[in-house]
């Protein structure tokens, strides 16, 4: 087995130790990018001098010589960032020292190349991309989710143990889900978001895309600029919200992400409650419309006339028809965030953990992102952000833990936790990981098996 | 006045007032996006928020104060 698919964590530790040559693993890397990469398209940038220079110059940090990708959402000081796209409105990108690109370079990481994503971050498939689309390696001709996607396609791809995305309305939680992988959304303002080009929001954060916890732990404790420490949890209150959560989830999804519950509930010798979220049917279109206001200020006329034909007809309409939203339902949005922030505190008084499927059916075809659930046949956009939205609306922490396979694709459970709490996720999924030996982390697409 | 008559209103009003050029693809968009995003939006319209409180200065790192 070659160092590369080691989890982050060893190929530190055999760089640390000497057992490792961090030179060679950057080659077989960059190597394995261009084997892989025409099939998956989860990069769409390398630059192996720049590369190797942070290589040459990486501090004696907790990720010395551990090559990792960026998706193309932040600035590096040799690119500027596309967030997937002909053209960001309003906005001109520049190369520069990003928040996430400092923290992995004064971690010691070394960036091996920039990851694809959904066109400007629009979707939770990943199914466009100025680029053209991530494939999921679990099967190419699926979303790899988005809009995370190729920060998804490559770790679960084998082109890296580990990479860093982010999540505004479920972007990191959603293809990690598609993709077989642990990930984190971090409580918002935690993790290192500098110079990204939506400078105020307050639904967006960065967060780590690995194969198991411990990883998803190390790479979050370098974005986060503190280490997030692990301990055994016991006695936990998972809170679970059945309806439409659970109900209207794929038969074999909620299968699985009941199994996996009741797997963590006997490992850390917890309960389950059941749970109702009040005013539940405010939280998507809030968080939509919170998230867009976000935007909003280059939405003029002037810039929305000025689209180029390169973008998506998609995202072209969607732009402008953000352009006419009124107001007065912005205001509303704000109001209802309120309302929804102190349910949830309210709730995080009865329990530690909410759980739910993270996306309610596994991944839909690339070309025909439609998804069948009880309620009926939907896009698997409106499906995944009603489970999503919440923790980004709010602010809280969530992660996604692979639990198993669904028709031969990943399913994923979704565990939200308290502001602040985003260790406790990570200690409950490795709870999870031990009381299923390491199952469905150990699980590999049989194009990279 | 059905619900897509009203919304196509809107939409053309809407960009003629601000000057917005949309083709007939980029508005047949904006009508499916329209009709994913409506019901949501008329239950935020129509909800009762009058005693809900403003988060000033909502810090969303952190649980809401009290």
């Amino acid at each position: 087995m070659s160092a590369l698919d080691l989890p982050l964590r060893e190929q530190a530790a055999g760089i640390a130790s000497g057992e490792i040559d961090p030179g060679q693993l950057l080659d077989d890397c960059l190597a394995r990018i261009d084997q892989r990469n025409p099939d998956l398209n989860a990069v769409v940038a390398t630059f192996p001098e720049e590369s190797r220079r942070m290589l040459d110059e990486a501090p004696d940090g907790p990720l010395r010589g551990v090559p990792v990708l960026i998706k193309d959402e932040w600035p590096l000081p040799w690119r500027a960032e596309t967030v997937g796209a002909a053209a960001v409105p309003g906005v001109t990108t520049q190369p520069g020292e990003s928040g996430p690109y400092r923290a992995l370079r004064d971690a010691g990481a070394v960036i091996a190349g920039v990851a694809n994503m959904h066109e400007l971050g629009s979707s939770s498939t990943g199914n466009t991309s100025v680029y053209g689309a991530a494939h999921n390696p679990w099967d190419l001709e699926r979303c790899p989710g988005g809009s995370s996607s190729g920060p998804a396609a490559s770790v679960a791809g084998g082109l890296v143990s580990g990479a860093i995305g982010a999540d505004g309305l479920g972007s990191i939680r959603y293809p990690s889900a598609y993709c077989g992988l642990t990930g984190l959304k971090p409580t918002f303002g935690r993790s290192a978001m500098g110079g990204h080009h939506i400078a105020n929001t307050e639904t967006i954060v960065s967060g780590p895309l690995c194969r198991d916890a411990a990883d998803c732990r190390l790479l979050a404790s370098a974005t986060f600029g503190e280490e997030l420490p692990a301990a055994e949890p016991t006695g936990l209150r998972i809170g679970v919200v059945r309806d439409p959560y659970w109900a209207d989830s794929a038969p074999g999804v909620r299968e699985a992400c009941e199994s996996a519950l009741e797997s963590l509930r006997d490992a850390v010798e917890g309960e389950i409650k059941e749970l109702s979220i009040p005013d539940q049917d405010l939280i998507l279109p809030a968080a939509v419309l919170v998230a867009q206001a976000e935007e909003a200020g280059h939405l003029t006329p002037e810039n929305l006339n000025a689209l180029p034909e390169e973008l998506s007809v998609i995202n072209r309409g969607v732009l402008k028809l953000r352009g006419l939203i009124p107001g007065s339902l912005t205001a509303r949005s704000f109001l209802a965030r309120a309302q929804a922030r102190r349910n949830l505190a309210a709730l995080f008084s009865e329990v530690d953990l909410i759980a739910w499927p993270t996306v309610p059916a596994v991944a839909p075809p690339l070309t025909d992102p439609t998804i069948e659930l009880p309620s009926g046949p939907t896009s698997a956009d409106a499906g995944n952000a009603r489970q999503g939205v919440l923790a980004n609306l709010t602010g809280v922490p969530g992660a996604n833990l692979p639990v198993g396979l669904d028709d031969g694709l990943p399913v994923g459970l979704q565990l939200l936790a308290a502001w602040g709490s985003d260790a406790l996720l990570l200690d409950a999924a490795e709870a999870l990981e031990r009381a299923t030996d390491r199952e469905f982390v150990e699980l590999r697409p049989a194009a990279v098996a | 006045m059905d619900a897509g008559t009203a919304f196509q209103r809107y939409l053309d009003a809407g960009l003629e007032s601000f000057g917005i050029e949309a083709d007939e693809t980029e508005r047949m968009v904006m009508a499916g996006v329209w009709s994913l995003w409506e019901p949501g939006i008329t239950q935020l319209r129509d909800a009762d928020l009058d005693a809900v409180e403003h988060e000033v200065n909502a810090d969303l790192s952190s649980p809401p104060p009290g």
